[in-house]
């Protein structure tokens, strides 16, 4: 997987990886970036060029675990970042997937098991907006004060433990889906799904290579 | 591993017997069980992949039915059906031939495409069930009279088996394939 530097030009990253496009828009920068070269559009918005680098590879490559400067810029700008995302999922993709989701039930047959499957897919998005929730009451404002609450370390997996879900509903619609249904509403929300998943995946990283190392750095611990 | 598709055909008189057994046989690898009513049948339950049931039986015992309403398929015998819950297969002696045959065979198929669990073995079948009911390993190895690290073991086969790594997501499958 290519590594970017500043020399790459931002709309081949984004034409390549095109899951980028909500992280560069939550980074502050729109579409319409022309030729200009990541170092060029960093320049131009006013954002570090490092910062802006190590989440863009993060969130691509799982292999990529950048050398960040483990300090308040760092930190602030992350939990910036993983707000706008929070955000994002709660207007956009969760009330989007429970739209298609309701659409496929009615236009469907009654003969098949998409309720169940459904009522899954209420269980995990229920547990992403605990998870957002924590996130937007309690430790982002905490930390914002330099303090790390004391169970900071115990929820590592609470995001993971929804994307996990995610992938399993990926998994019994594709494997397990019976009876008659509308394919294209189905189409819509296993891709509504499957975006989200993945997302909620990348964005994990971002919180255990990015995050983390910067709070753990203000408790006074190595990561 | 026995690959035939055994069906239950519960509470039906002979004739309907006979005519589903021929329709069953034009079907590969189908072998069916004949049960004159729900108490004789109710203990080799596990032994079917699927269930044809006549439908004064399904409509008598639906707490057992119900949860496994993607393997039933149920004849109807009058009007009292319209009344069924949704999300019930039923097949009507009154139809053309050609539309029972491919009730018929949609069945079978359907029996057929959601029956993975059938390369579980009985003990996974077992764990998945209390896994399905809220266990937790302790729990679960207490009730099987084996260890917590077999329990995990389990757990794990379950997992790379079924392509499903979560508890909860363990309980929906076996909601949808009628194990609970």
């Amino acid at each position: 997987m290519a590594i970017y530097n500043t020399d790459t030009r931002l709309s081949e990253a984004i034409l390549k990886h095109p899951s980028l496009i909500p992280v560069i828009d939550r980074l502050g920068v729109s579409l319409g970036v022309g030729d200009r070269t990541i170092g060029e559009v960093c320049e131009k918005c006013g954002i570090d060029k490092g910062f802006f680098l190590s989440m863009v590879n993060t969130f691509i490559d799982e292999e990529y675990f950048p050398v960040n400067p483990r300090d308040t810029f760092t930190l602030a700008k992350t939990i910036d970042y993983l707000e706008k995302t929070d955000a994002y999922y709660l207007k956009s993709q969760l009330p989007n997937i429970e739209r298609h989701f309701s659409s496929l039930i009615s236009r469907s047959g009654n003969d098949n098991n998409l309720e169940l499957l459904m009522t899954f897919y209420g269980e995990a998005s229920q547990e992403l907006r605990e998870c957002m929730s924590y996130d937007a009451d309690v430790l982002y404002p905490t930390l914002r004060k330099g303090v790390v609450p004391p169970e900071y370390t115990e929820r590592d997996s609470a995001y993971n433990d929804v994307g996990e879900k995610l992938h399993d509903l990926l998994y019994l619609i594709v494997a397990h889906l019976k009876g008659t249904y509308d394919h294209n509403l189905c189409m819509a929300v296993i891709s509504a799904v499957f975006s989200l998943e993945r997302d909620i995946r990348q964005n994990n990283r971002i919180r255990q290579r990015i995050l983390k190392p910067s709070v753990l750095e203000m408790c006074g611990n190595k990561a | 591993m026995n690959d035939k598709t055994k069906i239950s055909l519960v509470g039906l008189d002979s004739l309907r017997i006979l005519g589903l057994r021929i329709l069953l046989a034009e079907e590969k690898d189908c072998q069916t069980d004949n049960f004159s009513s729900f108490g004789d049948f109710e203990p080799f339950s596990d032994k079917a992949a699927g269930y044809i049931v006549a439908g004064k039986v399904f409509m008598e015992n639906l707490d057992f039915f119900l949860p496994r309403k993607s393997r039933t398929l149920v004849v109807a015998e009058g009007k009292g059906e319209k009344a069924a819950p949704a999300g019930i297969g039923f097949i009507y002696p009154e139809a053309d031939e050609t539309e029972i045959k491919a009730n018929i065979a949609r069945f079978v198929k359907s029996l057929r495409g959601g029956e993975p669990h059938g390369e579980l073995s009985a003990r996974e079948v077992e764990v998945l069930r209390l896994i399905a009911k809220g266990k937790i390993n302790k729990e679960i190895a207490d009730e099987l009279c084996i260890s917590i690290n077999t329990v995990i073991t389990h757990r794990k086969n379950l997992s790379s088996k079924l392509g499903v790594k979560s508890a909860s997501g363990l309980s929906l499958y076996a909601m949808m394939n009628g194990i609970i």
